[in-house]
């Protein structure tokens, strides 16, 4: 007799098991559906960075802020540049500009070469790397470094404008 | 001595039935006995095998309901996923512009504490 109450409750306790596991899985599978959203988003973004690149007056004040920017970063007297091959007369172009620019905000001279030995990669979005040193300091700042630092910071943002605001969060300050 | 031998017969007649008649009774007990007890395993016997039944009745009923929450389940979860996949559809666009806006909108500024 008893035997047959336990059976019954092990039953009870297997199926109460079974739901709980399918609830997760499906939660899981819906969670996994998010991610994988905006995973295509981030890389279509990247894609797009493409076209960015293909207007030349816009790619060039694009590069002589980043260049401006990077050097204002690194603070150092001799620097290599390095950008994609094709980039090279552009960057060429922008250099003096850059380098006034630095000397206005603090004061100090900047020597810069352009590295002849290694190029960005050209299928890379565009931009360039600083580096310094003897090749010890680096700094990136590349269209897709940039993306992706943007897109780490901004996570929070994409997922409330891509699904909505959280129903379950009480304190948003 | 015909008389004595008479009584002698009877009275062993009468042990001998009286002999008969405790045995059997006996006999009788005994199987009395051995009935009741095969009644009543054969009732415990349909007790278990009632007892059985319900149980694998509540079992079958226990394993279909499952199959029917799982089947809600499912239907939720891809309801859910269908939203959302047009909930992204739609806004997509709009987003990627913001990140590009936000990758080329590049101020150089120097650190606060450079000297």
């Amino acid at each position: 007799m008893e035997y047959y109450e336990r059976k019954e409750k092990q039953v009870e306790l297997q199926k109460k098991i079974q739901q709980s596991n399918m609830l997760n899985a499906a939660r899981l599978r819906v969670l996994k559906a998010r991610e994988d959203h905006v995973a295509s988003l981030l890389e279509e973004a990247k894609r797009r960075l493409g076209d960015i690149v293909k207007d030349d007056n816009r790619y060039k004040k694009l590069l002589e802020v980043l260049m401006s920017q990077a050097l204002l970063q690194i603070l150092e007297a001799n620097v290599i540049v390095r950008c994609r091959q094709a980039d090279v007369p552009l960057v060429e172009d922008v250099l003096p500009a850059c380098v006034q620019t630095v000397k206005e905000k603090t004061g100090k001279d900047v020597n810069i070469k352009i590295d002849p030995d290694n190029y960005l990669s050209p299928t890379a979005g565009g931009g360039v790397e600083l580096l310094a040193q003897k090749g010890r300091i680096k700094i990136s700042n590349t269209l897709e470094t940039r993306l992706d630092m943007i897109a780490r910071q901004m996570v929070p943002e994409i997922r409330t404008s891509l699904f909505g605001q959280n129903t379950n969060r009480r304190f948003t300050d | 001595m015909a008389s004595q031998t008479q009584g002698i017969q009877q009275l062993l007649a009468a042990e001998k039935k009286a002999a008969e008649k405790v045995s059997e009774a006996r006999k009788r007990k005994a199987r009395r006995l051995k009935q009741a007890k095969e009644e009543a395993q054969a009732e415990i016997e349909r007790y278990r095998q009632e007892r059985e039944r319900q149980f694998k009745e509540f079992e079958a009923k226990h394993m279909g309901s499952r199959e029917d929450v799982a089947a809600s389940i499912d239907a939720d979860t891809n309801q859910k996923i269908e939203a959302m996949k047009h909930h992204v559809a739609s806004n997509k666009e709009q987003v990627i512009k913001r990140l590009l806006e936000i990758v080329c909108d590049i101020k150089p500024e120097l650190h606060p504490n450079y000297r």
